[in-house]
């Protein structure tokens, strides 16, 4: 014991040393972009230069402002010009209207910031959702371990995610999606790796520094991290009751600053897999409005990587081969945690248009909670007519699986068509737990592989189906004057018209579930044949609490839960 | 002096009380226990999984008597308790070597 703290402490020596010198590779990159910043655009910490004229635009999203038409070759060249020239004329009789479009501007960007914030926060929320969730599905010995890795994952994935996630995601986001309705952050515009249309990870904005440090690119931090958090939180259901601390610790730190940032950057960032549709004329390129695939399913299949290496826990599968049940220690918390779950879920798609002045807010919001109750009835009802009683614990999972589900085609979609997606992912979840449970034999004791991996690439891939052009137009680049011959043609799915559309979310989404799997199962095997990962026998079967944190959850019931191959205590139904 | 133990469904406490407070007796204990007798539990599914719930919620009533309340006692127990349902649970009648009231020291029938 004594030797491993020795290693431990010489482990931890070598990471603040790797991270001091990325921490001075960072300001001196820092000052060498300051040399070279002649015309490059300014962040703004105040928030003072963000919003102005350059923000209005209409309902539509036409901007107020007509910009000079500088590519004279253009066939639209004398128009364009004849529409500036014009602009220019009236602006120089009205110029107070310029001024006016100047608070105008800048009260568009404060809504939007006010909105994209306050989902954020209902995101946060989602996080204690998770930890009422888990606790409550896993064995009573083992309650103050999952809160603690609850707790952990937000403190050690935000760490991560603030010193080298946020840029590897963001940090070129100005290249190609620059996101208008927060101010657009464009001094976020270097790709370390690739470039143009071919981007694949981002490269300005460590530890928040330089360009990261501006309001508008703040407001995407927020947002963001809370995301990302989100799948670092997922891992937690499916490597419980066994994992060690500090290999938890190493899970939340790669997830924070590489697993996730990386393909969210391909979607999210202005990465490859987004302007694929530009660059391989494939639909809008890859589309997910905000992260079955980028979030759930990323975290849902890293989660299938980390159980298949961890192995079940003790005694779960029987010495023929059957699953045992290890039922939950307190359904209250279970069904507790998913409606806060639903409720933070309502900043999670919403709050994915990064602005109020986007009117679709309310079909999202709509559409979201419709796949909520259509997964949660159609995997009761399966249930009920499968084994005779609806398991409580599988409704829950069934709304969690419709909400994964409906989080790409949210935005895409008619509210009919949420309720099918819903119904479909319903469905998925529960053969997805007991295909798992009783074919794969990985052990995942809060059904996070099936509801976030599984339910989160058909939702990717339902998008690409069901998307029906009404929203979206010019999205990822892609057809902003008209697509698919008409104009105001958004993303558009197979049934709508689109094949394209389709190949590439099916492509992508499968693609990004074999990264998450793979990266994190190299990575891990060899942290495992390190050293192992998985506590011992004599820890798990007392229960993670005292062994790895000194306390128990709950104290008062000490000789019920610490007597030999203690259970969670069984009520009488 | 008797001792009498009873196991019952816990749903049936508030019977059995009533019914043995009626005939005077001067003190009755309970706890909460769990066991199972020749029904040996039942079995139910969790996320698809058999498991068996062999050891059942019963309340443990403990109950002091001078020899001429067992009959009623155990009678007004028996009353109390019984659904007619598998689970209703046992009596157990015992002797009693002695009996003493802490407070006090006395010893004997009078100490009930």
């Amino acid at each position: 014991m004594r030797f491993s703290l020795i290693q431990r402490s010489r482990g931890s020596v070598a990471i603040s040393k790797a991270l001091l010198v990325l921490f001075l590779a960072q300001i001196l990159s820092g000052s060498m972009c300051a040399a070279f910043a002649d015309q490059a655009p300014q962040p703004d910490p105040a928030g003072t230069a963000t919003g102005d004229k350059n923000s209005v635009s209409d309902a539509a999203g036409n901007p107020f402002m007509v910009p000079k038409p500088t590519d004279t070759t253009s066939p639209d060249y004398a128009r364009n010009k004849k529409a500036f020239d014009e602009f220019q004329a009236q602006a120089a009789r009205e110029p107070l209207a310029l001024k006016l479009a100047d608070g105008v501007g800048h009260d568009r960007i404060g809504s939007n910031f006010s909105w994209t914030l306050l989902t954020g926060y209902l995101v946060l929320f989602m996080q204690a959702g998770f930890a009422l969730l888990t606790c409550g599905l896993v064995r009573k010995k083992n309650a103050a371990h999952l809160m603690m890795l609850n707790f952990t994952a937000y403190v050690f994935a935000f760490l991560a995610y603030y010193a080298v996630g946020y840029a590897f995601q963001f940090g070129a986001i100005a290249v190609n999606a620059s996101p208008a309705n927060i101010g657009g952050a464009p001094t976020l515009n270097h790709f370390l790796i690739g470039g143009g249309q071919w981007g694949f990870l981002g490269g300005k904005g460590f530890f928040l520094t330089g360009p990261a440090y501006d309001a508008g690119s703040n407001c995407l931090t927020l947002f963001e991290v809370v995301f990302m958090e989100t799948a670092g939180y997922i891992i937690v259901g499916a490597i419980c009751e066994r994992i060690t601390f500090w290999a938890f610790l190493l899970c939340e730190l790669f997830i924070g600053g590489l697993l996730y940032p990386i393909s969210g950057c391909w979607v999210w960032g202005g990465g490859w897999l987004s302007q694929l549709g530009l660059s391989m004329h494939l639909g809008h390129g890859y589309v997910d409005f905000a992260g079955s695939s980028v979030v759930h399913s990323v975290g849902g299949f890293c989660a299938m990587a980390l159980a298949l290496i961890l192995g079940p826990r003790l005694f779960k599968y029987g010495p023929d081969g059957k699953p045992r049940a290890f039922p939950a220690s307190n359904i209250v918390f279970v069904v507790t945690g998913t409606f806060v779950l639903l409720f933070g879920w309502m900043g999670f798609n919403p709050g994915s248009t990064l602005g109020a002045t986007d009117l679709r807010i309310a079909v999202v919001a709509v559409n979201t909670n419709l796949a909520a109750v259509a997964g949660s009835a159609a995997a009761m009802l399966l249930w009920y007519r499968l084994f005779g009683k609806p398991d409580i614990t599988m409704a829950c999972n069934g709304m969690l699986a419709g909400l994964v589900a409906i989080t790409a085609p949210c935005a895409f979609v008619s509210p009919t068509a949420s309720v099918i997606i819903g119904v479909v992912a319903g469905v998925l979840v529960c053969l997805g737990v007991l295909f798992n449970e009783r074919i794969l034999k990985i052990d995942d004791p809060c059904g996070a592989i099936s509801v976030h991996g599984y339910c989160g690439w058909l939702g990717a891939v339902s998008l690409g189906i069901f998307a029906d052009g009404t929203y979206g137009v010019g999205w990822n680049g892609v057809g902003a004057a008209a697509y698919l011959g008409k104009t105001g043609q958004g993303v558009t799915g197979l049934l709508h018209g689109d094949w394209s559309q389709f190949v590439v979310q099916l492509g992508g989404a499968t693609l990004l579930a074999i990264y998450a799997f793979g990266a994190t199962f190299v990575v891990f095997k060899a942290v495992n044949a390190w050293r192992s990962m998985r506590v011992s026998k004599e820890v798990e079967l007392e229960g993670l609490d005292v062994p790895e944190f000194g306390m128990l959850g709950y104290p008062e019931d000490a000789v019920q839960m610490l007597s030999a191959g203690s259970q969670s205590p069984q009520r009488a139904v | 002096m008797k001792r009498i133990d009873a196991v019952i469904r816990p749903s049936q406490l508030d019977e059995v009380k009533q019914r043995v407070n009626a005939l005077g007796i001067t003190g009755l204990t309970v706890s909460e226990v769990r066991g199972f007798g020749r029904q040996k539990g039942h079995t139910e599914t969790y996320r698809g999984s058999e498991y068996t719930v062999d050891f059942l919620p019963k309340i443990f009533v403990t109950i002091a008597v001078a020899e001429d309340l067992v009959e009623p006692v155990v009678e007004a127990i028996i009353e109390g308790a019984r659904t007619g349902v598998i689970g209703d649970g046992k009596i157990f009648v015992s002797s009693l070597d002695d009996v003493i009231r802490i407070r006090t020291g006395e010893r004997g029938p009078g100490a009930i």
